[in-house]
């Protein structure tokens, strides 16, 4: 854990160096109107985020949530606005919709064994299929202001903090306290360091992967109610290119693509720094398309700053003429082959996890036991 | 019939086939709202071309091993098409030249990717999501996020005439690239080395090759690669856009479907060209079919489920051809 919480305070310090240099630089970054705006654009990306986090912690990946978003979107404006839903009954179809696509991606990513790239993929464009459906070829526009407490307006708004936001706040710690302390929490990275090891040592391995994909989907339905309060409507090509600024936020806060490794603290603050550039660059008048570039950067920075901490494992690998940092990750050599993905000729008969011999039954009742 | 299920290349021909008869027919019995015959298949062929492409590109670096996966290839074609477009429509280079040149800008952003990836170590799943903002955002700055059409960029659009009813651009650059990846991948020294880096770097290694330097140029090709399909589409659009392979999902979405479709395996080491360019004609004729079975745009959405639905089936039965073998072993 030292080493995600070195990567934090590292994150920390860019901010604060960030927030001075802005706060000197120009006079309207701490003007109120200006951080609200961050946080509420910020919220949804976070609330994504720490489902994100831990599904790359188990290895795997959800480039899906953008078309999910979309889904949700659409099914919930169009509730609120034909059927007058109010706000909790609004929100709670929102995490209904979005945890039943979550749950479509890791039965199939759990039980199909293909590593979740793939179907992720796959179920990108499906779920994409689905909202353009339900659109059917308009906006839907004149959305009602019910979910406008979870908006950034001045009704999603407390002592000036966005509800958005400290939402996403609560949530982060919730998670961060689970992965960190519970049981269960803790079987997320045992996972994602080697999930056949992990399965041997009686992780329902099955379970929890559809449990973080199922949780995902529920955290984009969730997200999609914010994005649904802060108003405007809602256009078919909502949330295209969401998983990249999810994936750039959690990378950027020090989880390891490869699994195993990082924390929710880190994918929140990751997520602040990406706002923080992207109202930077407008503040600074530069070209708005710069964000990008910027973005990009301190992706590499952060690997960067990972691949140097890391301490490098003695390794058998290391032939001859063997790059230093080439082996650095040696244990974790092939991203791919892990949990559900990968060779199956490598791994235990894959029919066996499901069987469980008496063994397996022997030491899932002591596990039981000692918790 | 068990080589139908687990020769990736014939099951996709088997696929292709039947696709086509059933278009053909459902398509003389009037249910399709234009016909699905050999012109029309052919004037499609101009979509299999930048598909196909990035897909062989994408084949390259996945196996190349070690979780190998190109996302920026969308970002590199579009800023060596904005480079394309200055070198030809600003400071009118002659073509020859400007294709040169954007050859070579495609190799040095690769050799970005394959610096980051192979030297450093870098996960190249991060490496080129981290290029991709950079390239896209390179491309949008360029030109101040306009597109460069001067006369001598629409002069460029002769470069794809069609020949026949055959767009000219699968017999100028299509062909000849994937003959001269497919000769690289199956009868050269490196493509050997390639695939013996994907499969098992550690027994690579110790077999004296040099590991880093291999992967470094799988990841330059597929630079070079996206910069072909950058002349293309600048010439086919008659215009140099600074979004041309990032607006939407992008190109990388399509391409990495279209390498796993083909039977590329994400762990690296196995792929086969052949699979990649039948894959890309499977997919651009079934898009073609689907658009024709609907009225209005509505086509268009389909495609998406089509592409999900194949994608993720054809995943699935990897598994089950691998896990086939398995038992038999």
């Amino acid at each position: 854990m030292s080493k995600t919480e070195g990567q934090e305070v590292v994150l920390i310090a860019v901010l604060v160096v960030l927030w001075l240099a802005l706060g000197f630089g120009t006079d309207t970054f701490f003007a109120a109107s200006n951080l609200q705006n961050i946080l509420a654009t910020v919220a949804p990306v976070t609330i994504i985020g720490i489902g994100m986090t831990a599904v790359i912690v188990t290895g795997g990946i959800d480039v899906s949530v953008g078309s999910a978003l979309a889904v949700v979107l659409v099914v919930v404006a169009k509730m609120v606005r034909d059927s007058g839903l109010t706000l909790v009954p609004a929100v709670i179809a929102g995490l209904v919709t979005g945890g039943v696509l979550g749950a479509l991606n890791g039965a199939l990513v759990a039980y199909g064994r293909v590593h979740a790239i793939i179907i992720t993929f796959g179920t990108l464009n499906i779920f994409r299929f689905v909202a353009l459906q339900i659109f059917d070829g308009k906006e839907v526009a004149g959305v009602p202001g019910t979910l406008e407490f979870l908006g950034g307006g001045t009704e999603g708004r407390s002592f000036g903090i966005p509800h958005s936001w400290l939402l996403a706040v609560l949530l982060a710690a919730g998670m961060w306290f689970y992965m960190r302390h519970a049981p269960t929490g803790r079987h997320l990275y045992a996972i994602g360091g080697n999930a056949p090891a992990a399965w041997l040592a009686g992780i329902r391995v099955n379970r929890r992967l559809v449990g973080v994909y199922a949780v995902t989907g529920i955290l984009v339905g969730l997200a999609a109610c914010c994005v649904i309060g802060g108003g405007g409507l809602v256009a078919q090509s909502a949330g295209t290119g969401l998983e990249l600024q999810v994936i750039a936020a959690v990378v950027i806060g020090g989880t390891s693509i490869l699994g195993g490794r990082g924390s929710v603290l880190g994918t929140v603050l990751g997520a602040l720094l990406v706002g923080t550039v992207t109202s930077a660059v407008t503040l600074l008048g530069w070209h708005s398309e710069l964000t990008a570039l910027f973005i990009g950067v301190f992706i590499l920075l952060a690997v960067g700053a990972d691949l140097g901490r890391v301490s490098r494992p003695p390794s058998a690998i290391a032939g001859p003429d063997a790059v230093p940092d080439a082996t650095a990750e040696t244990p974790k050599d092939n991203q791919y082959s892990r949990h559900s993905g990968g060779d199956a000729r490598n791994r235990p008969d894959p029919d066996s996890h499901r069987t469980g011999t008496p063994r397996h039954g022997q030491m899932r009742e002591r596990r039981r036991r000692r918790e | 019939m068990k080589r139908l299920v687990t020769d990736r290349v014939l099951l996709l021909v088997a696929l292709l086939v039947v696709l086509v008869v059933w278009m053909s027919v459902l398509g003389s019995n009037g249910y399709l709202v234009a016909p699905y015959d050999v012109d029309y298949l052919l004037s499609s062929l101009e979509s299999v071309v930048p598909l196909c492409l990035l897909g062989v590109a994408e084949l390259l670096v996945i196996v190349s091993g070690r979780g190998g996966i190109d996302l920026s290839v969308g970002a590199m074609v579009s800023l060596v098409g904005m480079a394309f477009g200055f070198m030809v429509g600003v400071w009118h280079w002659p073509v020859w030249a400007a294709i040169v040149g954007a050859l070579l800008a495609g190799a040095v952003l690769g050799a970005v990717n394959g610096f980051l990836v192979a030297w450093l170590g870098v996960p190249a799943l991060i490496a080129t999501l981290a290029t991709y903002y950079a390239f896209s955002s390179l491309a949008l700055v360029s030109n101040d996020n306009a597109p460069i059409s001067t006369q001598p960029v629409q002069d460029l659009h002769s470069l794809t005439s069609t020949v026949g009813q055959v767009p000219s651009q699968v017999f100028t650059f299509l062909l000849p690239c994937a003959a001269l990846a497919w000769l690289l991948a199956n009868r050269t020294n490196y493509g050997r080395r390639l695939y013996a880096v994907g499969t098992n770097e550690a027994a690579a290694r110790f077999a004296g090759l040099h590991v880093v330097g291999i992967r470094f140029r799988a990841y330059v090709l597929s630079g070079m690669l996206s910069a072909v399909v950058a002349v293309i589409t600048v010439a086919q659009f008659a215009s140099a856009r600074p979004d041309a392979g990032t607006v939407g999902n992008g190109m990388a979405l399509p391409a990495i479907t279209i390498a796993i479709l083909g039977g590329t395996a994400i762990t690296g080491g196995i792929g086969r060209i052949g699979g990649v360019v039948v894959a890309s004609l499977f997919v651009v004729w079934l898009n073609a079919g689907i658009l024709l079975a609907f009225e209005d745009s509505r086509g268009s959405q389909y495609q998406l489920l089509a592409l999900g639905v194949v994608l993720v089936f054809s995943a699935l039965l990897n598994r089950l051809t691998l896990r086939t073998d398995h038992s038999l072993k």
